[in-house]
């Protein structure tokens, strides 16, 4: 999503200083220091939770094209690779006519871009990074000598002597150009460049000033993004590598278990066929051993398709009283719950309710749901609800709070990870209870089906 | 001519009525023990003329009698029978003469058992 309020053309037109300086360089005029602090202030909060690279290009160029940003018509972002300099997000309208009627559908609609950095859009930005994503190719340049490796912002024109400058201008088709140079040590990172090719409005030291800040801010932000992508693309494949061993080892489990009994009872069967026992005391025992053969394999495949989950994380399963371990877990949280002025409640049912489970693990699960609904509970107060509950071949594990309510980048998937917020911590806690629960052959699922209250569940399969 | 005498030594007891049944049909004379122990007892007495053995006999180990039987006498001729296709990369293992993946069909194990008493019953 791109767009910024339509400038009032009594400031574009009437500025003093755009007529002298237009030809030369940018403005000398400052806007607002204070406006700009605020900005990159709010830019910064909105970064610190971003996990994906994309939404932290769409946020930072949000900021620089939003009208109570700095005020762009459009922005990119190119990256550098290897012996290229690629076209890598963008934002903002791609012609004259599609401005104004993005601009006018944003004021119309009272909308203010920044207000939406906290809660961005995942399909929007996707959306705006395929909507650019002609002219991101057509942006991308051979890394030429000297392309990207400026040591500070500066305003450029179709003349430039740098070629790779003078291709954004002529694929852009703008007079002026923001360019915002990213430096790694002596070799070019990134550039962020943008323009006003709609409004011609002047571009102020100020505001290049503070996009150079934004730019840093968000090479921060992507490279501990990539980061974060790279350690959780390497964690999965590492899990996925632990997870084929696994299998593979209950693979061969699997076929001794079930070989072995197979085989007996084939074999016999086979050979009562070829020469049946003549008298009826041999045969009732040879059938016998075949029907408890036949048993035997049905039932080690119905414990080892019980455990294979369990079995592909490490995690050994056995019988677990959910409901004891419910009241034992949540007592131990009552000093803290009362300490934050939050009841602490704790429902089961008398009679024992047992899941295939592993206590340390469903414990660690019991334990980050409590600790998630006491942050979102906070300092105020509130209200905490464990329940045990049987449902037909599951049992039911529910943690539900009337505290704050799942932000909505949580919604998506609020076991994905990653996402800092009040509510979840470091965002790994429900991941690792995703993890945990589907180690356990269970899921955990999220809903805020009564009104405010938020509630999560853990599935575990009975064990019988 | 005498039927040659074969030990089966398994846990499982239907595997030994299994193999009762099949190879005495053959014309074996067939002896069965369910344990270490008893394969012990049996061999001390002398008669054998061949060892049907599986690896896994309850928490023990076949590989250790297969040992025991081959140092006191190199000549008796094991066959390793067991669900555990991968106990062939135990070294034990390749003291016996053969070794016979457990199936329903006993057909590779009716090989095995004529090919080391050398074609004879």
């Amino acid at each position: 999503m791109s767009g910024r309020n339509l400038p009032k053309r009594s400031q574009a037109r009437g500025h003093p200083a755009r007529g002298r300086h237009r030809a030369r360089g940018p403005v000398l005029r400052r806007i607002r220091p204070q406006r700009v602090l605020d900005l990159l202030r709010r830019v910064s909060e909105v970064l610190e939770t971003v996990v994906d690279p994309e939404v932290a290009a769409w946020s930072v160029l949000v900021a620089y094209t939003a009208g109570e940003g700095l005020g762009f018509n459009r922005a990119f972002l190119l990256l550098a690779e290897e012996d290229q300099i690629r076209g890598w997000f963008g934002v903002g309208p791609r012609s004259r006519d599609e401005a104004r009627e993005l601009w006018t559908d944003l004021r119309q609609r009272g909308i203010l871009p920044l207000d939406r950095l906290t809660e961005p859009d995942l399909e929007a930005v996707e959306a705006e990074r395929r909507r650019h994503a002609a002219t991101l190719a057509a942006l991308s340049h051979d890394a030429v000598k000297g392309c990207g490796s400026w040591q500070r912002a500066f305003i450029a024109r179709s003349h430039h002597p740098n070629s790779c400058v003078r291709h954004w201008a002529a694929v852009l088709d703008t007079r002026e150009l923001a360019v915002v140079p990213l430096m790694a040590g002596d070799r070019p990172w990134g550039v962020v460049i943008a323009d006003n090719f709609v409004t011609h409005a002047p571009i102020y030291y100020a505001t290049l000033e503070a996009a150079e800040t934004l730019a840093h801010y968000l090479r921060a932000a992507l490279e501990r993004t990539q980061l974060l992508l790279r350690f959780q693309e390497e964690k999965r494949r590492r899990m996925l590598a632990e997870h084929a061993t696994a299998l593979l080892d209950t693979a061969r489990t699997l076929a001794h278990d079930l070989k072995n009994p197979l085989a007996l009872a084939g074999g016999l069967a086979h050979e009562m066929m070829t020469a049946p026992p003549s008298d009826r005391e041999g045969f009732t025992r040879q059938l016998g051993i075949v029907t408890a053969a036949v048993t035997r394999a049905e039932q080690r495949v119905a414990e080892l398709v019980a455990g294979l989950a369990s079995r592909a994380d490490g995690i050994s399963l056995g019988p677990v009283e959910v409901g004891a371990l419910a009241e034992r877990v949540t007592n131990a949280f009552r000093p803290l719950a009362t300490g934050r002025q939050v009841r602490l409640l704790c429902y089961h049912p008398g009679r024992p309710l047992m899941a295939a489970a592993a206590i340390p693990s469903l414990e660690r699960c019991l334990e980050n749901l409590l600790s998630n609904a006491l942050e979102a509970l906070g300092e105020s107060g509130g209200e905490i609800q464990v329940a045990v509950r049987e449902d037909s071949g599951w049992v039911r594990l529910m943690v539900a709070d009337n505290g704050l309510p799942l932000p909505a980048p949580m919604r998506v998937d609020p076991f994905a990870g990653g996402i800092t917020t009040r509510r979840g911590g470091s965002g790994l806690g429900l991941a690792s209870v995703r993890t945990l629960a589907e180690a356990m052959g269970g899921r955990v699922e999220y809903d805020e089906v009564d009104p405010g209250w938020v509630r999560f569940t853990l599935f575990l399969r009975r064990w019988s | 001519m005498t039927a040659s005498r074969l030990l089966f030594v398994d846990d499982e007891e239907g595997f030994l009525e299994l193999y009762r049944a099949a190879f005495s049909r053959d014309g074996y004379a067939v002896e069965t023990t369910a344990t270490i122990e008893g394969a012990r007892e049996r061999l001390a007495q002398g008669g054998i003329d061949l060892v049907i053995l599986d690896i896994r006999l309850g928490e023990v180990s076949g590989l250790a009698l297969l040992r025991e039987i081959k140092a006191k006498d190199s000549s008796l001729p094991v066959v390793l029978s067991t669900a555990y296709a991968r106990y062939q990369d135990d070294f034990s293992s390749w003291l016996a003469d053969a070794y016979v993946v457990k199936s329903s069909e006993l057909g590779e194990l009716r090989q095995a058992v004529r090919r080391c008493l050398g074609g004879s019953l």
